[in-house]
């Protein structure tokens, strides 16, 4: 493979733009709710930690892109649908105050870290 | 006679990282993974940059509600606005490396507050928001901010009511994202210029919020030097 196939790939065109059409159909829409699974990583992710078995709803489809896990690895072959999704603060840290349960955290992550909940 | 003035040295210390960067970087010029012109040209590049283009797309926000819209749903087109174009701005025609072609603006509303951090690392909205400041890149901040927002807000002196919802947004992909805050009071009638000037970096980032007259942002301790020069 040559080392510019990103550079002849992604330049004037942008990058998530370059894969735009390359993850078939989205598994997940807006307004769903998903949890996130708790896989076992090597290596590398861009999945926080402190995300992991928490449920969330999705508000956002944004782009098709390899997931880091594989990109960081220069496996660019396959894309994803990636999602942006809305947890609320008590779903991730159960000692958050009451008084604020309104608060919330938002993330993007891709397909496979995602599953109906 | 040249030997008797001794200048000031221009920095206190250089740090372990940019000694290690000026390594790292003379390595890959020797070993031709770039050029000492691509390096330049990409510096020059990086000097360009500031709040100022972000302020301005929220300025001509808030006075126009179809370039609002705009903003909101295409981050990327609405950016072409105000002169940034996050794929052909920068050397590579890509976008840079670490800042992608995926801005999104996070709308704020009376009941809706986002601030943004990047807890992995320190992603920040460079295109169009220039460098990210100090402690934006602190374990200090982004370690506490996704847990305790509340407090780490009050102590950048924003205090919000309960029934607003505060939204971390957490940069961890290819988005970066800036804030869309709540056109303050007192601003009617004002130019885009003047709606400009009190959009600064850290309402950009949601750590503040917009106030007629407040034009800079706070300042910051600094972190002494380590092992400062002459020591």
């Amino acid at each position: 493979m040559s080392k510019s196939h990103h550079a002849d790939m992604a330049t004037g065109i942008g990058d998530p733009q370059c894969f735009k059409g390359k993850a078939g159909k989205a598994k997940f829409k807006v307004g769903d709710r998903v949890r996130v699974r708790d896989l076992q990583e090597v290596f590398y992710t861009r999945c926080q930690d402190y995300t992991r078995g928490a449920l969330a709803t999705v508000t956002e489809v944004v782009y098709e892109s390899p997931p880091p896990e594989d990109e960081a690895w220069d496996n660019t072959d396959r894309s994803e649908w990636f999602y942006s999704v809305v947890f609320d603060m008590k779903e991730l840290w159960p000692e958050y105050p009451d008084v604020y349960a309104k608060d919330t955290v938002e993330t993007e992550l891709p397909e496979f870290w995602l599953e109906k909940a | 006679m040249a030997e008797k003035h001794k200048p000031a040295p221009m920095v206190d210390e250089v740090s372990y990282f940019e000694a290690l960067e000026v390594a790292v970087r003379e390595l890959c010029i020797e070993k031709g993974l770039f050029t000492a012109d691509d390096h330049r040209r990409w510096t020059e590049y990086m000097h360009t940059l500031s709040p100022i283009p972000a302020a301005r797309l929220v300025a001509k926000a808030w006075l126009d509600p179809e370039f609002k819209k705009l903003a909101v749903e295409d981050g990327v087109k609405a950016s072409l606005e105000v002169g940034i174009d996050w794929i052909n701005s920068m050397p590579t025609h890509f976008g840079t490396p670490s800042d992608y072609c995926s801005l999104r603006v996070m709308e704020d509303t009376p009941k809706l507050k986002h601030v943004v951090v990047c807890t992995l690392c320190s992603c920040y909205p460079r295109p169009i928001l220039g460098q990210s400041p100090e402690w934006y890149r602190t374990p200090n901040y982004r370690r506490r901010i996704v847990r305790w927002p509340r407090q780490v807000l009050s102590e950048f002196g924003l205090q919000l009511p309960e029934d607003v919802e505060i939204r971390v947004v957490d940069s961890n992909q290819k988005s970066r994202f800036i804030v869309l805050p709540v056109r303050p009071e007192g601003t009617e009638g004002w130019t885009e210029d003047q709606l400009t000037e009190i959009v600064t970096r850290d309402c950009l980032i949601g750590v503040a919020v917009p106030k007629p007259g407040k034009t800079q942002n706070d300042i910051r301790p600094i972190a002494r030097a380590a092992n400062p020069y002459g020591h």
